[in-house]
């Protein structure tokens, strides 16, 4: 994901590319190492993400609002197929995008936390927002512990409720498609308030 | 007419009403969700669409600027007021190929 629409990350601009190989990704490989080929051809990165630009509620939400603010996507210009961590969601290094990040993702959501063994119920969600978010600017950044859980409660009150371009937080894709016709609708929507 | 097709309101009530739907919000906000003003809205929009009615007209548009207002929140950024110069050129490694 780029950054969160209509604001300025104080991060890698749109578009810059975080400092790893150019060649993964770029179309199809010529050669398939001995590890690529034991994966059937759809699970390819170029091919997940034709799937996901075209079939994801969230995704085509987030790309309408983006357009909408004069940033049309372009696939491949903005989007680059990269070996990550599996620790990180997303290259962020700032800590209001990190908590959008898990807040509107569904990384946090119920499921994936159990999957993870942590369990909690009650206002669980947002003590896995702000753990994730410390975890991901540790992944980016070298500084302690200490101070990436101040980064994040600084901002937390004002970044976990900025839910935008949603307006609700999209648990799964039933919400992320009301998100999305809600925003198609938002003309004869403010006009008629 | 309404702000929405009074089908989204419906379609609205009975998300929020569902044990999933219930399920995720105590979990997010640590308490059960609050329904019931979907269903007048539901039926508010009804009536004016159907009545043509003033005081639902007026309900509804009252409960839509509520949650306008709820959906509020201290900006942490300065927001652009256009897109950066660079969005749709070449990256600087593509320009030196």
């Amino acid at each position: 994901m780029a950054g969160a629409p209509g604001g300025r990350a104080p991060g890698p601009a749109a578009g810059e590319p975080l400092p790893q190989r150019r060649d993964s990704g770029q179309g199809f490989p010529e050669q398939q190492s001995f590890l690529s080929s034991l994966f059937p051809r759809n699970r390819s990165c170029p091919l997940m993400l034709l799937k996901t630009l075209e079939t994801n509620p969230y995704v085509k939400l987030l790309l309408d609002a983006m357009k909408h603010s004069g940033c049309a996507i372009n696939k491949e210009r903005h989007f680059s197929c990269e070996d990550c961590d599996g620790n990180v969601s997303g290259g962020f290094d700032s800590s209001t995008s990190q908590i959008r990040a898990a807040n509107l993702s569904g990384d946090c959501s119920l499921i994936s936390e159990i999957f993870r063994l942590r369990f909690g119920l009650k206002k669980h969600h947002q003590t896995c927002v702000r753990d994730r978010a410390v975890l991901s600017i540790l992944a980016v950044r070298n500084i302690s512990t200490e101070l990436a859980q101040q980064a994040v409660d600084e901002v937390f009150e004002s970044c976990f409720n900025d839910h935008e371009p949603f307006g609700r937080i999209p648990h799964d894709k039933t919400y992320a498609r009301y998100a999305r016709r809600d925003f198609q609708n938002r003309d004869r929507y403010y006009s008629n308030i | 007419g309404p702000p929405r097709p009074c089908e989204a309101y419906r379609a609205e009530w009975e998300l929020c009403r569902s044990t999933w739907h219930f399920l995720h919000h105590y979990y997010v906000y640590g308490q059960r969700p609050a329904c019931q003003q979907w269903l007048r809205d539901l039926l508010n929009c009804r009536d004016w669409e159907q009545r043509r009615s003033a005081e639902a007209q007026r309900s509804l548009c009252e409960s839509e600027q509520a949650r306008v207002q709820a959906r509020k929140h201290t900006l942490v950024w300065t927001l652009r007021q256009s897109p950066p110069a660079d969005w749709h050129l070449p990256l600087p490694q593509e320009k030196d190929e």
